[in-house]
Formats: structure tokens, sequence, C-alpha cells
């Protein structure tokens, strides 16, 4: 074809050039829209099977053209870090810059090839929609611009955390995890894109992005201000939170979640404890006398409730029976994971709030029931799961047979037991884990050789430990036997001699009920001058008395509580592991719970009596 | 297995059983168990302190519920076309309770003590009757038994379930 100069003008014969066109093949555009080029930044494409409702395109979009929207037949788990929300675009305010899909940490978004709409003055608001896999208008065009590993903003992989060898600990209680250094902690701060999937899914609602923005400037009392505010056991959480957190982090869906609880570790572990005091001391409002409040152990939802009322200006003593706090995060956590120095200090920033504890203080038996309900205002029961259960297999009664709990606070008080040459530890959760590696530790010490099993009823994939203790367990050389069920702790001539345990097949049934299946032909026998049961935990009520037993209301062995954490006595509330079972990180969350309940119950009763 | 409190349903009542002849009276063996447990856990209640009781009544309410299941069974004209349309063989089962023993009841009893009570009584229940269904000829009778075992397995699962929820969860 031959193109048509601009230039020319002017002829008389120029119409006739027209003609030249008759010849020529025509050529039909179609009314409709058609592809545009592969990676061009159409509508909005949305995978609602990848989706988790995080919000981050909302947060990204400078535009403000992104509004999450409620889909109420969505399912909803903050546990899993999953809303029921999806995104919806307004048309007439993106700007089709991309920044949603690059930082969409699911993937989930692209934009398409389709880039016409056409709407009549009725249909304005057409404009806005929420986008699904089908595009805008339901034809299905292909992605244009999608997440690819050049674009992608998010940073997949954790700054790696340096911790002692295997042969540097096993002879040691020194704290396995060095913790980040500043550079380290910047780094994995800037991967946090403050979708708050962690703050649903936190029992105590910890507002970690926060906290995480503020390490990131480099502000590090901002983020203990901000760790605070919702926990006051922060060298605690710190390093043993069952970090549901990282469990929800919406970063965790394509690559490694980060690692929340070790920063809040490097917050409270860079800023000074004089100064971490100071900075919590200005939070004690200037509030007369509230009342008096009496609390049943010095554990973590106990020291919660305590750090709140005390906070709120009531006069707070703690009843703990033991020699120091901290409850099972003492008395039941090793100290390479723990040093109890972190957790001294936790407490003192308690005690410093005007919070009194009375240590080796039994309640029923140093001082009664009756006499904390005459005494105070309010009564929290925070006793805790300070009871080990037993197998109750042939040959659990043996002297040699311990309870893991008991042996795990026999070595935080430094009471002497003969150590073994051969441990065999029944069990597969934390409780198991550290029991068999505060066993090698001390076997290395003593006979300068380790030999350590833990049976487990449970498959590899099924073991209720943290990963992360599993693996370290074994880099240090505790042997994890699984599915073998323990059959009896064999005895010859009232000698321990190890534990007999039968293949087990099966733990859970089709519907997820626990019921296990064996092997009855697959028998094993592990050999031992000790044997460990870490198989659950139990409370002790007994300092309560009949009589209390008696009028309190029960559910399943456990003491009845409602949404607040109140018993059926109006004086008396409860909270912890006792009635929610072994979580730190639950213990704290009720500890709130009921300090709020009783401020509101006291609060109203004092607006009755004025 | 047993001790001095565990009623005498064991090896009398397989004999019992074994005697019997008609779907009727194999029901009425089997009512008569359900019954004697019901007894044993109401005697219970008293002898263990309140944060147990619940649980020992709930154990009684349930072999309430088990006996009135065999009251209706009997009761229905066409009970022997509806078992042999809703039996299933029940699953393999390798005597769970050989490795939660059954301890001689204390008199102050825990809930770990009861459950494992309860807990070997369904599972005798169990095998009595897949005993029984092995040892008769096909037809009602068999599919009878076959049908009770599988109940008292349903019974025994959720008493699993329980005894997992306790003991191996803090009791949550």
């Amino acid at each position: 074809m031959t193109d048509i100069k601009y230039e020319s003008k002017g002829s008389l014969l120029r119409p006739f050039k027209a003609l030249a066109f008759l010849g020529r093949e025509p050529v039909t555009e179609p009314m409709g829209p058609r592809p545009a080029s592969e990676n061009y930044r159409g509508f909005h494409l949305n995978d609602w099977e990848k989706c988790i409702g995080c919000g981050t395109c909302k947060k990204i979009c400078d535009n403000q053209a992104i509004r999450m929207v409620s889909i109420p037949d969505l399912p909803a788990d903050p546990v899993k870090g999953i809303r029921a929300e999806r995104p919806a675009m307004d048309y007439g305010r993106c700007c089709w810059c991309g920044l949603c899909v690059d930082l969409c940490p699911t993937g989930s978004l692209s934009l398409s090839r389709e880039y016409v709409h056409t709407c009549t003055e009725e249909q304005i608001s057409s404009y806005f929609i929420l986008p699904d896999p089908k595009g805008m208008h339901g034809q299905g065009y292909e992605k244009g611009w999608a997440k690819t590993a050049d674009a992608d903003l998010i940073d997949l992989e954790r700054q790696p955390m340096h911790q002692l060898a295997p042969d540097e600990r096993t002879d040691s209680f020194a704290e396995v995890v060095d913790g980040f250094d500043p550079q380290s902690a910047l780094l994995e701060a800037s991967r946090c894109i403050q979708c708050g999937m962690c703050h649903d899914a936190c029992p105590s609602n910890m507002d970690a992005p926060q906290y995480i923005r503020a390490i990131w400037s480099d502000d590090l009392e901002a983020a203990i201000e901000h760790i605070y505010d919702t926990n006051p056991l922060a060298h605690v959480c710190g390093r043993v939170c069952t970090h549901r957190c990282e469990s929800a982090c919406s970063i965790g869906i394509r690559g490694k979640p980060l690692s929340i609880r070790w920063l809040k570790r490097y917050a409270m572990d860079q800023v000074g404890h004089d100064r971490v005091r100071d900075i919590v001391s200005k939070r004690k409002a200037p509030l007369p006398d509230s009342g008096k409040i009496a609390i049943i152990g010095a554990g973590p939802a106990g020291l919660t409730a305590a750090y709140d009322l005390a906070l709120q200006g009531f006069q707070v003593t703690i009843y703990e029976g033991l020699p120091q706090g901290g409850g099972m995060t003492r008395y039941g956590i090793p100290e390479y994971r723990l040093p109890y120095n972190r957790l001294d200090d936790d407490i003192d920033i308690i005690t410093s709030l005007g919070v009194v504890i009375h240590y080796d203080t039994w309640v029923g038996r140093d001082i009664s029931m009756t006499q904390l309900e005459q005494d105070n205002d309010a009564v929290i029961v925070a006793n805790g799961l300070h009871l080990g259960r037993s197998t109750r297999i042939p040959g659990s009664d043996h002297a040699q047979v311990y309870s893991a709990i008991d042996l795990l606070r026999k070595i935080t008080l430094g009471e002497h037991f003969d150590i073994p040459q051969r441990a065999v530890v029944i069990g597969g959760g934390n409780v198991a884990m550290d029991i068999a590696r505060s066993l090698l530790r001390l076997q290395q010490r003593t006979h300068g050789r380790t030999d350590v099993t833990v049976t487990t009823l449970e498959a590899r994939d099924q073991m209720m430990a943290a990963a992360d203790e599993i693996e370290e367990a074994e880099e240090e050389g505790v042997v994890i036997i699984n599915s073998r069920g323990p059959r009896q702790c064999t005895v010859d001539k009232e000698v321990l001699t190890g534990l007999e345990t039968v293949h087990c097949i099966s733990v859970f049934d089709a519907e997820g009920r626990f019921h296990p299946q064996y092997d009855e032909d697959d028998l094993t026998l592990y050999g031992a001058d000790m044997v460990v049961e870490a198989i659950g935990q139990a409370p002790d009520n007994d300092f309560l008395g009949e009589l209390l037993t008696e009028r309190l209301e029960w559910v399943r062995g456990r003491l009845k509580i409602d949404e607040e954490g109140r018993t059926s006595e109006p004086w008396l509330w409860a909270a912890g592991d006792a009635v929610e079972g072994p979580d730190v990180i639950h213990a704290i969350a009720g500890g709130h719970r009921v300090a709020n309940s009783i401020q509101q119950h006291l609060a109203s009763l004092r607006k009755a009596s004025a | 297995m047993s001790d001095d409190t565990t009623p005498r349903e064991g090896h009398s009542g397989y004999e019992r059983l074994r005697g019997t002849k008609s779907i009727a009276e194999i029901l009425e063996t089997a009512m008569s168990f359900e019954r004697s447990a019901q007894t044993f856990y109401e005697d219970l209640v008293d002898r263990v302190s309140k944060p147990m009781r619940a649980l020992v009544k709930e154990l009684a309410e349930e072999e309430a519920g088990h006996y009135a299941a065999f009251m209706a069974l009997k009761a229905d004209p066409a009970v022997q076309q509806q078992i042999g349309e809703q039996v299933q063989i029940p699953p393999s089962d390798h005597r769970f309770s050989d490795y939660i023993h059954l301890p001689a009841l204390p008199d102050k009893p825990d809930d770990q003590s009861i459950l494992q009570y309860a807990l070997g009584r369904e599972h005798a229940a169990m095998e009595q009757y897949q005993s029984l269904a092995s040892e008769v000829p096909p037809g009602p009778l068999q599919d009878t038994f076959r049908f009770l075992a599988q109940e008292e397995l349903e019974h025994k699962k959720e008493l699993e379930k329980r005894y997992y929820e306790v003991v191996h969860s803090g009791g949550v």
C-alpha cells in the first residue's frame, strides 16, 4: 500500500486520488475489545481460592481505589490467617500501577489483558467491581501483568538466626538461640507487609505490625510501648510463645513467615531493663485505691492480670507456692529456651508497679480461700497445670518412672535425682522434647555420654511438639521413635529395665477422633534405667477445699467459667492453663480478660452504691 | 482388666449370651448389661468429688441411653430386617484397653481412672458381641451381635475422644 503524503495538498485532482483505494482489500475492526499485550495492565483478576482477604492490596493502593468487602458466605479463620473479605476495585480511581499485584502475598491478584469498559449514566457504579478469576465482564480474559519473581515485592526468605551448634550446647543449659543483631532485625522487619493477620490470630491480639514497624524505624522504645499494650511477659513471649502470629502470617503462604517472635525478643533485649521499667511505669494511672485483689499463682495468667489491675490502681497480691514466679514458664521450660534472668526481668516490671508476690505460700495450707475471700474484693485462680498425667501401664508405679512435669521442676529447683545412663521418654509434645533435651544435657555433664530415646504414639507429621524443637532435639542426639504405644515398664528383680512398646498403626479414626490402633505382633523393648511420662497435665485444685469445691460449678473436671472468666462464685475468677489448656499466650489473654472483668464488675458495684 | 469392683458381666454374661436363641433374649441380656453399668455409675456419683461428678453422671446417662436404645430396638416389629440393614462389620480393633490398663478403682477415683474403667468396659462388651457374632451362623442372630458390637465400638470411640481431651490435652 502506498502512503498518502500529508504534505500533498492543493491539487484539483486530489479528490480523484481516492480512486486508488478501490482495488484494496477492506479492513474490518470488531466493535468489542480484543486482548492487549501480554504484559498489559488491564482490569483486575482475583483468584478467590488463593485470596485470604488480608487487604494488603488496599493498604498499598495510594489512590485508595481498593476497598475490602465482607463476603458472608466465605470461610473465616483468624488462626489460619483467613478473612472473609475480598478486594473491590474502583476504576474511577485506579491508575493500574500494579502495586497491588506486586505486593499481593498470595499471588491471587493479577491484571488482565482486558481494557474496555463503557456504561450508560445509570450504570456509572459499574466502575466499582469485585474482581474474580473471570474478570470484569466474565469473559475469562487472560492474565496480563501478574506476579513474577522480578516484580514480586515480597521477601519470601527469613533472615537467618544464629544458634549454638549441637556440640556447643549438649552439656550446657545456655540459651540456644542467639537472637537478631540490629541489621538482621531491620531486614527481617522490612519483610512485614502490615496486613495484620498476626494480630487477628494472637489470642492476646498483640499488634505485631505496630512494633515491627517501630523496629523497622529503629525506634525500639516505641516498639516496647506497643508490646506492653497487650503483653507484660514480653521476654517470655519473645522466646517461648507458640507464635500463632507466625502461623497466620500472610508471607508464609508462599514463603517463610516473619520471625515475629524473634523480633519481639530483639526489641526487648536491645532496650535496657531499667529503661523498659521506666517506659512501663508511665502507664500507671494516678488513680485512687481501686480495691484489693488476690491472685493464686504467679504464672503468665496471674502475672498478666496483676499487671493490668496494678496499672488501674488496685492493690494486687499474688500467692505462689513455689519459690519463684513464672509458673510453668520457669518450672516447665528449660533455661536453654528461656533464661530465667529474662523471666525475672518480666516479673520485676510487674512488681515494680506495686504487685506483691508471696512466694513459698500455698493457698489451702498457708492461707485459706475463705480468708482470701474475706480480705479481697475479688480473687483470681490461676494455678496452672502442675500435675503430670501417667499412662498407668504396668510398671509405671516404679520409683524410676517419673512424670516429666515433676522432673522438670526438680531440675529448675536444683533438686537431686540420679541421672540415668539411659532414659526413655513417652510423649510427642513440647514437654517431651524439654525433658528429653534436659536429661541429655545432664547425662553429658554427669556421664560424658548421652542416651535418650523419645517414643511417640503419633507418626512424625502428627507430633504435637514444635518443628524446631524436634529438629534441635535430634541435632543434639535425642532419638525419636514414632508410632510406638507404651505397653509396660519392664522390671527385673525390682530394677527398671526399660519400656516395652507396640507399633501404633494409627492414632485417630477417619473422623479425627482419638482411636489408636495397634499391631500386637510388633513389640519392641527400649532398655532404660529411667522412664519419663510426658503425656499430659492436670490441675491440682485441692487448695479450694471441699466446701468451695462443692459450691463451684465444674465442666469436664475444670472450673466452669463464662466468657469473662467468672466462676459460679461472684467473687472468684479463673484464668490460664487450668481452665484453657497449656499455652502461654492463651494464659496471657486469659489474664487480661479476668482483669478487665473484675475492673468492670467492681466499678459497677461502686456506681451502684454511690 | 477387672477387679473386685467390676460388675460381673464378663465371662458369665458371655455364657448367658451364648445360650440365648432369639433376638429378644439377646437384647434382654444386652439391656441387663447396660443397666448394670448405669447402676454402677449412679452408685459412683456419690463417691467422687464434684469436678468428676458430671463425668460420672454423663456416663450413667449414656448407659441409660444405650438401655433405652435397646428397648426401642426390641419393641420395633421390624427389628430383624432393620438390624440387617444397619449392621456394618466393625473395623478391626486391637485391644486399645491393653494399653490403658484398668486400675482397681480407688475409693476416690479420678477422672482418668473412671474413663479407663469405662473404656475397658466398652471394650469388653464389644469383644463379647464380636465373639458371639463369629460363633453363630449367618442370620438375624449374627446381625444382632454385629450391630451390638458396632454400637459398643462407637461408644468406645466417644470415650477415647473424651480420654484424649482429659488426659492428653490438659483437660481441654
